[in-house]
This record gives C-alpha cells, sequence and structure tokens, in this order.
C-alpha cells in the first residue's frame, strides 16, 4: 500500500496552491462580502484546465487521475472554499456523469465547451419538498411524440447563476402510472428554463446558489442522458463522486484553517510571549492537524478506488462525513484560536467558520452518510 | 612588514566608483588582513582617466595601487577586465583578493575565479585569518541568512570573496596619504562582444512593500496626514516602500495595504526606518527579519529602542524634513 | 536556434527552520522547487523560443528527484530535459558544478545559441555558476538581465538592471544570461501540460563517465572551497540610542545609510 503522493501530484499540489495564493486569495474577501462571483479567475483557471480536471486531453481536458483531481479542489478551497465548490461540483457532478453515461454528440457538445470552462455545469436534484429524499421528486418530463416537456423546480443549484449547461433530474410517469426517474442536459438558454436571484447565503458566498424552474421547456430527446429511467443509478453512482470532491473541499477548508490558525497562534503575543507557546493551544493545533489528515487519507482513499474502477459507496460516504466535520471542527477551533480578532472579517477565520458548515449539509447531508454507511454494514 | 610583497588585493569598484562606498570599506578591511599577513595592501584599478580614483583609494589606506590607464578599458566589459586582472594575479600571485558583492562585482568576480581556476565565496558578511590554523576564513550568509557558512579555500590562490556593502568600515579620508602606483603591462585584449546601447538612470523594478530592500514605517507619532505623507517622498529617494503600524491606519493617514505587524504584513528588508512608532509587540512581531534598524522616536524609553540598531530621540517630523532636505540636497 | 536552459531545485528557503541548539536544518514539510530565478529564466526562454522558434533544453545537476524540476519544465513548455546525476557530483562548490555543467552543455548538439541561468539560488545565493559556465565555454556573458528580445537572427537586446540604472545591451550569440527573478511573474504551467510532462515527457541523465569527468574534477574533490564550519547567525545586538540637535542626530542616520551604501557620501568635503 503506497500512502505517499507521486511526483506529479507533489508538483499539482505546488502549482494549484500558488496560483491559488497569487490570483484567487486577493478576489475572496470581496467575494464573500458582495457574494460576486470572479470572473477574472474563472478565465484564468479555465485556461489552466480546472473546469476538466479528469477528462482527456482529447476532449479538451486535464486528464487527471482522481487523487490529482482532489488535490486540486483540496488546495482551490484551503483559500476559497465557494470557488472550491464551483469547481467540485462542475468537475464531479456535471462534468462526470456526462462523460461516463453521455453520447459521442453529448461528449463533443457538451464536455467540450464545459472542459474549456466556456460553459459551467450544475446538476439539478434537490426541489422545496424533496432534498434527502430523492423519490420524493415532482419535476416532471413528458413525451409530446417528439420532444419532451419539462416542469417543475429546482433549488438551491450550486453554480446555477452562471451555469450553461444543467443537468435536471426529473420524474417520468409511464402510462401505468408507475414513476421512473431520468437525467436531462439543458442548456441555460433554452426557452422555457428560468433562473432564480442568487440566494443570501451564510458562506460560500460567491457561489451563485439560486433556484432554477422549468415551464413547458421542450428539450429534445439527444439532451436525455441515458435511457429513461436510468436516472437514479446515475445520480447515485455520480454523487458517490460527488461526495469524494466535497470530501476534497472540506479537507482544503480544514487546511486553510489550521495553517491560518498556525500563522495566528506563532504572530499573537500574550503575557509577553507567543501564545503558540501554550498547552492549551498547542493542543488544539494537534486535533485540527490530526482530524485533517485522518479525513485527507479518507478521501483519497475512496478517490483511488474510484480510480480502479472499484466500489467506493460506503467509502466515499465515510470520507466526505468525516471530512466535513473535521471542517467544521476546524474552523470552530481556529476561530477560538484566534480569540477576539477571529470574530472580525479582519482574518479569514471568521469566513471559513461560515463556509465550513454546508458541507455537513449538500451533496447528502452527515444523516445520510451514516445512513449509506450503515446500510453498506448491514446489508 | 614585508615592504616587498603586497598579497591582499582589493579590486576598486568600477561602475559603482563612490556611489558605493564598499571598495574604501574592502581597504580597510584588507589593511588589516595584510598586516596579519605581513604584508602590504594593494588595489586594482583599471579604466581611462583613472586619476581621481586613484588619489581616492590611496587617501583611504591603498599602499600599492596597480592601474591600467587605457581607453580600451573606459567601459567596462567582463571579458576584458578578466584577461587584464587575470594576467596580473598570475605575475604578482596575490594571496588573498576581494571585491564588493555589488551587481558588477557579483557578474566579474566569478568569471575571474573560474579563469583563475580558485574558489570564491559569495557576499560574505565576516573576513578573518583564524589564529589557530591561519586560514583566511570567509563567512558567508547560508539558508537565507538564518546560517553561516565559515568557507576556506584550502589549496588554490587567490582566495576570492565578494564582501557585503556596509560590513566593514573605511578608514578616514587623508590627503597626505602616498601610495606606490604601478602600472603593470596590459595583455592583448579579447574584442568587445557586448554593447551598451541605452543606459537610463531609473530603476525597472519597484519592489513591493514585502520584497521591498528599504521600508520606511509611519506611526501615530507622525502626528497628522500631512507629516505621515512626507514618508513617501523619504522613501522615493532611498528607492524603498511605505508601511504603518496599526494606530496610524486607524487614524486613517494610510490604508490598511500598509499595515505591518501582527495583523497585517511582516517585512524582512534590509533597512527599516521605523518613525513615530512606540514598538508595541504587535508591531514588532512584524519587523523582526529586518537586517538593520533604524528608530526615531521622542520617548527615549519607547520600546522601539530595544530593537534598533541606532535609536534617535527626536521629533518625528522635524527628523524625517530634514532627512529629506538633506537627501535632496545630496542627490 | 538552440536555447539551454541551467535549472537548481532548491529546499523552498522560507519554509526552512533552523534548529539553533542542534544546529541542523529543519527540511520536515519543506517543499523542493524549481529556483524562483531559474523559473524566470524558463519564462524568458519560453517567451523567445515562441517568437523566434527553436527547441529549449533544460539542463539541472543534483540528486535524482531533481527529475521533477526537469518535468516541471517540460509543463512549463521546455523540449527536453537532461538529469546530470552523480554520487561523484556531491559536495560540488561552483567551480566544480560550472565544470559539470559546461561539460553537458559542450555535449549537445547543435551547440546552443544561447544559454540561460537564474541570476541567484535562493539556498546558497552565490550567483556564481551562471559567469562561470561563460568562462568555461569562452562565450559572452550577461549578468542580471529583466528581458532580452531577438534583434535579428544572430544578435539580442537584453535589458539589464545595474545598480542604479538599466541597461540596454546588444550582444551577439552565443552568450549567456542570467535572468532576475524580478523579470516578471512567472507563469505556471496548466494542469494537463503536468498531466503530460510527467506521465510522457522525456528526461535523458548522464552521470560521471557518460561526461567523460574524473572523479577529481567533480563533487567535493573537484571544489577549491570548503565549507569548514556553519553556525547560526548571532542575535542581533542592539546598538546606540543617541539624543541631540535635529541637525546632529540626521546626520547620524546618513552615515549609517553611507556605511549601508544606500546613499552616496557628501560630496562637499567639509
Amino acid at each position: 500500500m503506497n500512502l505517499e503522493p507521486n511526483m506529479k501530484q507533489v508538483v499539482i499540489r505546488r502549482t494549484v496552491r500558488s496560483d491559488a495564493e497569487n490570483f484567487l486569495a486577493p478576489l475572496t474577501a470581496e467575494m464573500d462580502r458582495t457574494g460576486r462571483f470572479p470572473k477574472e479567475w474563472r478565465s484564468f483557471v479555465a485556461a489552466k484546465q480546472y473546469f476538466g480536471l479528469e477528462i482527456p486531453k482529447d476532449l479538451g481536458g486535464a486528464g487527471l487521475d482522481a487523487v490529482s483531481a482532489c488535490i486540486v479542489i483540496e488546495e482551490v478551497s484551503r483559500v476559497s472554499p465557494a470557488m472550491g465548490l464551483c469547481i467540485s461540483v462542475h468537475n464531479g457532478v456535471a462534468l462526470y456523469p456526462l462523460h461516463i453515461y453521455g453520447d459521442d454528440y453529448q461528449k463533443e457538445n457538451f464536455i467540450r465547451p464545459m472542459a474549456a470552462g466556456d460553459s459551467i455545469g450544475t446538476f439539478c436534484l434537490t426541489e422545496p419538498n424533496a432534498g434527502s429524499d430523492a423519490s420524493a421528486l415532482e419535476t416532471t418530463a413528458l413525451w409530446d411524440g417528439s420532444n419532451y416537456v419539462l416542469n417543475g423546480t429546482k433549488i438551491f443549484v450550486t453554480n446555477g447563476g452562471v451555469s450553461g449547461v444543467n443537468l435536471i433530474f426529473s420524474g417520468i410517469v409511464s402510462e401505468s402510472g408507475k414513476k421512473s426517474f431520468t437525467l436531462f442536459i439543458v442548456e441555460s438558454e433554452r426557452k422555457g428554463l428560468e433562473k432564480g436571484r442568487p440566494e443570501e447565503l451564510m458562506g460560500m458566498r460567491g457561489n451563485p446558489v439560486c433556484s432554477i424552474s422549468l415551464n413547458d421547456c421542450i428539450v429534445p430527446s439527444e439532451n436525455r442522458l441515458g435511457g429513461e429511467g436510468q436516472g437514479m443509478s446515475i445520480a447515485i453512482s455520480t454523487l458517490h463522486g460527488g461526495r469524494i470532491g466535497i470530501g476534497a473541499q472540506a479537507v482544503g477548508i480544514a487546511q486553510g484553517c489550521l495553517d491560518a490558525s498556525i500563522l495566528y497562534a506563532k504572530q499573537r503575543i500574550q503575557f509577553g510571549r507567543s501564545i503558540s507557546e501554550q498547552g492549551a493551544i498547542q493542543g488544539m493545533l494537534a486535533d485540527m492537524a490530526a482530524k485533517t489528515e485522518a479525513a485527507r487519507l479518507l478521501v483519497y482513499r475512496a478517490a483511488s478506488l474510484r480510480e480502479k474502477g472499484l466500489d467506493h459507496g460506503k467509502q466515499s460516504a465515510m470520507a466526505k462525513l468525516l471530512a466535513s466535520e473535521a471542517a467544521v471542527e476546524a474552523a470552530r477551533l481556529g476561530l477560538q484560536i484566534h480569540g477576539g480578532y477571529g470574530y472580525t472579517k479582519a482574518y479569514p477565520i471568521e469566513r471559513f467558520y461560515r463556509d465550513a458548515k454546508v458541507c455537513e449539509i449538500y451533496e447528502g447531508t452527515s444523516e445520510v452518510q451514516r445512513m449509506v454507511i450503515s446500510r453498506a454494514l448491514l446489508k | 612588514m614585508n615592504r616587498g610583497s603586497c598579497l591582499v588585493w582589493v579590486f576598486g569598484d568600477y561602475g559603482d566608483y563612490f556611489q558605493n562606498r564598499v571598495t574604501l570599506q574592502l581597504i580597510a578591511k584588507g589593511k588589516s588582513l595584510a598586516a596579519e599577513l605581513d604584508t602590504r595592501l594593494g588595489v586594482v584599478v583599471l579604466g581611462e582617466d583613472i586619476g581621481q580614483y586613484v588619489m581616492e583609494y590611496a587617501a583611504h589606506g591603498a599602499d600599492v595601487i596597480y592601474a591600467a590607464d587605457h581607453h580600451a578599458l573606459k567601459d567596462y566589459d567582463v571579458e576584458l577586465f578578466t584577461a587584464v586582472v587575470a594576467s596580473w594575479v598570475g605575475i604578482y600571485r596575490p594571496e588573498i583578493f576581494l571585491a564588493g558583492a555589488t551587481v558588477f562585482g557579483r557578474e566579474f568576480f566569478p568569471r575571474l575565479a573560474k579563469r583563475l581556476q580558485t574558489g570564491l565565496s559569495a557576499d560574505c558578511v565576516a573576513l578573518e585569518i583564524d589564529k589557530e590554523s591561519g586560514a583566511f576564513v570567509q563567512t558567508t550568509p547560508a539558508f537565507g541568512g538564518d546560517l553561516l557558512a565559515d568557507v576556506i579555500t584550502p589549496q588554490h590562490r587567490p582566495q576570492m570573496a565578494t564582501v557585503h556593502p556596509g560590513t566593514f568600515r573605511e578608514l578616514s579620508h587623508d590627503p597626505f596619504a602616498i601610495a606606490e602606483l604601478i602600472y603593470p603591462p596590459v595583455p592583448e585584449l579579447p574584442p568587445r562582444k557586448i554593447e551598451v546601447i541605452r543606459r537610463r538612470q531609473e530603476r525597472a523594478h519597484k519592489a513591493s512593500l514585502k520584497d521591498a530592500k528599504v521600508v520606511i514605517v509611519g506611526g501615530k507619532g507622525m502626528g497628522s496626514k500631512a507629516n505621515f505623507e512626507k514618508l513617501f517622498q523619504l522613501a522615493e529617494i532611498l528607492d524603498g516602500e511605505v508601511g504603518a503600524t496599526r494606530p496610524a491606519v486607524d487614524a486613517g493617514w494610510i490604508g490598511e495595504e500598509r499595515l505591518l505587524g501582527q495583523t497585517g504584513k511582516s517585512v524582512r528588508p534590509r533597512l527599516l526606518i521605523t518613525i513615530g512608532t512606540s514598538g508595541a509587540l504587535q508591531y514588532t512581531s512584524g519587523i523582526q527579519g529586518s537586517e538593520t534598524v533604524i528608530a526615531v522616536n521622542r520617548d527615549p524609553s519607547a520600546p522601539i529602542f530595544s530593537v534598533a540598531d541606532l535609536g534617535i530621540v527626536g521629533d518625528a517630523d522635524r527628523i524625517v524634513s530634514l532627512l529629506i532636505e538633506e537627501l535632496n540636497r545630496r542627490l | 536556434m538552440h536555447i539551454a536552459i541551467c535549472i537548481k531545485q532548491v529546499p523552498d528557503i522560507a519554509a526552512v527552520r533552523i534548529d539553533r541548539e542542534r544546529m541542523t536544518v529543519v527540511r520536515e514539510g519543506v517543499q523542493n522547487i524549481i529556483n524562483p530565478s531559474d523559473y524566470q529564466a524558463l519564462s524568458l526562454a519560453m517567451a523567445l523560443k515562441s517568437k523566434i522558434g527553436g527547441t529549449v533544453t533544460v539542463i539541472t545537476m543534483g540528486p535524482p528527484q531533481s527529475e521533477e524540476a526537469l518535468r516541471e519544465a517540460l509543463a512549463a513548455g521546455a523540449d527536453r530535459g537532461i538529469l546530470l546525476t552523480d554520487h561523484a557530483f556531491a559536495g560540488a562548490d561552483t567551480l566544480a558544478t560550472s565544470h559539470v555543467l559546461s561539460k553537458a552543455i559542450s555535449r549537445l548538439d547543435p551547440a546552443p545559441s544561447i544559454i540561460f541561468c537564474g541570476n541567484n539560488t535562493i539556498d546558497s545565493d552565490t550567483g556564481h555558476v551562471g559567469p562561470q559556465v561563460a568562462e568555461e565555454l569562452g562565450i559572452a556573458q550577461v549578468c542580471g538581465i529583466l528581458d532580452v528580445q531577438a534583434e535579428s537572427e544572430q544578435t539580442l537586446l537584453a535589458k539589464r538592471m545595474g545598480e542604479r540604472y538599466i541597461e540596454t545591451i546588444r550582444v551577439g550569440c552565443p552568450v549567456l544570461f542570467t535572468v532576475r527573478k524580478e523579470g516578471g511573474t512567472a507563469i505556471l504551467p496548466g494542469l494537463g501540460s503536468l498531466q503530460r510532462a510527467f506521465s510522457a515527457g522525456s528526461i535523458i541523465s548522464w552521470d560521471k563517465e557518460e561526461l567523460g569527468l574524473s572523479d577529481d574534477e567533480t563533487g567535493l574533490a573537484g571544489s577549491a572551497t570548503r565549507v569548514w564550519r556553519l553556525r547560526a547567525t548571532p542575535l542581533k545586538i542592539k546598538g546606540d540610542i543617541i539624543t541631540g540637535q535635529a541637525q546632529e542626530l540626521v546626520q547620524a542616520i546618513l552615515r549609517k545609510l553611507e556605511s549601508m551604501s544606500l546613499v552616496d557620501e557628501d560630496q562637499r568635503h567639509e
């Protein structure tokens, strides 16, 4: 068993960290304050292929392995969780199913512009009355003889405000009255698709999360991803991968909290010496570091299982569960280390504290992850 | 003293005559090394119409001056200079040869050392003859200055070093001092391959606060926004950048982006001049990497003086104004 | 046009700590990076290549893991990497290092018209290797450049930073340039380039025999200098606090600035 990153992965981490610190860090505070999605960063990383992490070169992607893709998401999230989220969702739950389940037409027409960063992707599952329980979905697709007609409303769509390609999870009711689920690729400019205003979020600000509603939206059959009724299995396999991405994001947040706290603890002088010399602070830093590292290894394990094509549902749920808890814990301890200054916007820890929380909620709440894990244990 | 020998040499810095005191500093140090080795100190001067430099070096303590006053050597060229000086080293065989670690010294001396197939240590901060072994110990900073490496050149001669400017103190100017002036033969010169087609008296690169070699920091003691702004003039003259303490930022005299210390940036310039700052730990933690600190404060008990290499007890604004005036006069 | 670049993989100095009690360098968690001014040299070489064409060969001397630096250079657009690695190369000073590099460069076919080096490394910071390679190869050198443009087929215009001025220099090939880090912000390669450089890029490895070098020409044996001892930089001893007339105080500051060569000495001899 080899748990060490290889030469390429070391260099990828260093390169992305440098890019994030030099080009993204200066934008983060404003992004958080105004909720503005930084276009200048988008074009910068598009050129560097952050929008096509695991997509092969012939479709315009970087062709990375799954662990390297996690490292990229981690390092972007270490500086800006909101941009890490954008990249994670775009790659993990929008591009991934298109690449695995898409036909040649779909790959050429949707993957290529997405991998180039010209078009950002979303995965639209959650509805006002269906969150963790996906079977309660109300969005419908009706076949009118030549096209599908979609109706329904999706909420909390990550990347929604800037998306070009949206994967819409919807139900098809057969003549016998049986409901099956199907995924559709719906372009943002398609008539009948309407975006709501970006949500005023507690954290992850700058990622334009919004609702997407479909009102008699006519979608041709070549935009159906996979077969009719294949939606649930595509969604489940997509979410397994998506959870690894969110796990990587949470690890990045935890690392960002740790790095900020080490820096602060060394600089902050109280009682005539650096607070890093105090046992209580040292203990908090040690806990943060240990939990971050444990979560990181779980995430990489899940990613490498997926890379090898092995079953990784339980592993990705474990990774996502522990990584998001590590992020929330690291933000909490990190803010405590910062004391009063941590409660101000002068330091990034306050933002991390708000950003971290949602990791325990989206892509399946911690409760859902426990359910997935326990089902695998008890089956 | 062995009147015959002259085995410690200093190169008279060409591109930076009189803009740079390092040659004079090296003459002083070289002279004391020469005394320990019972020999004399020589200075090498190349150029055209170099009389004034010869006088200057003699006045500052050179025992011997090896000069070439030659039209072809009017402008510095690394290959021409290497050819001349290497041939002279072959004739006189000095034991020690020093140059300032200036832009010039650091491009010329490596080439010369290679031609002579000898060792060279870079940017030394101390030079001494080890009492026990007699070795010429060249101390050079390593790992970004956190470590010092004591380097020796056991077999090869001359033992060459470039020296950090400001390391040694020059001798006082003695207009009546006399040096032996030698014009060694100038060898056949190689062709010039490099042509300087333009020279501009300005800096291409404006260092950011974090990379600046000189940082001027103002605190609440500057008294007013108008006074604080004079720091920019001072920084301009010294080719530095301006930083500020929390009270100056809070007073609205300057933006947050120039804040130094715990809640701001950390800097490690060659020189930091801190003016009207009391020296709170929140601030000084951000400047502790500075090589040299000059502090100006009205209060002689201000804690800032405990981190200063030079403490000036005086009125911040008055000192700044006078300093700008004096520096402008010299430009 | 064949362009060669010498690079060095160095520890990221900002992250290195010194254990003052044990007098050791703490390298745990410290990454090795391409020396920043070498990377800038690589950027200038790539810019030149994009204008005038040609191939770019990157050379490094170091332990086997220096391959990482060569692959990063391939990702940045270099055409091939040459790793000079041998136990016998260890402990070299700049005299011995420049000898091995020069030997390697003189084996390149066709001989490079332009050689780039970084101005100085962040670990040992001598700045010697560039000029010493130029000397051994017997070619022109221009040190401390910020930028270079092709003027014609065989001549280049380089912008060089002196102590207090910027010079524009015309020089013919072959020439060796050392490049300052301040020339610009180095553009790091994209992910796809990294992926390809680390999976497919080609690296050639040359050892002592391959270069036809004997033991006494390389490493410690081929070096003129020895590190006698390492010691911690003494903690700063603080200086004088002076009081007096403002005019005298200012003179004290000026003397300090003069001693640091930051200002000229007063030309009026009073």
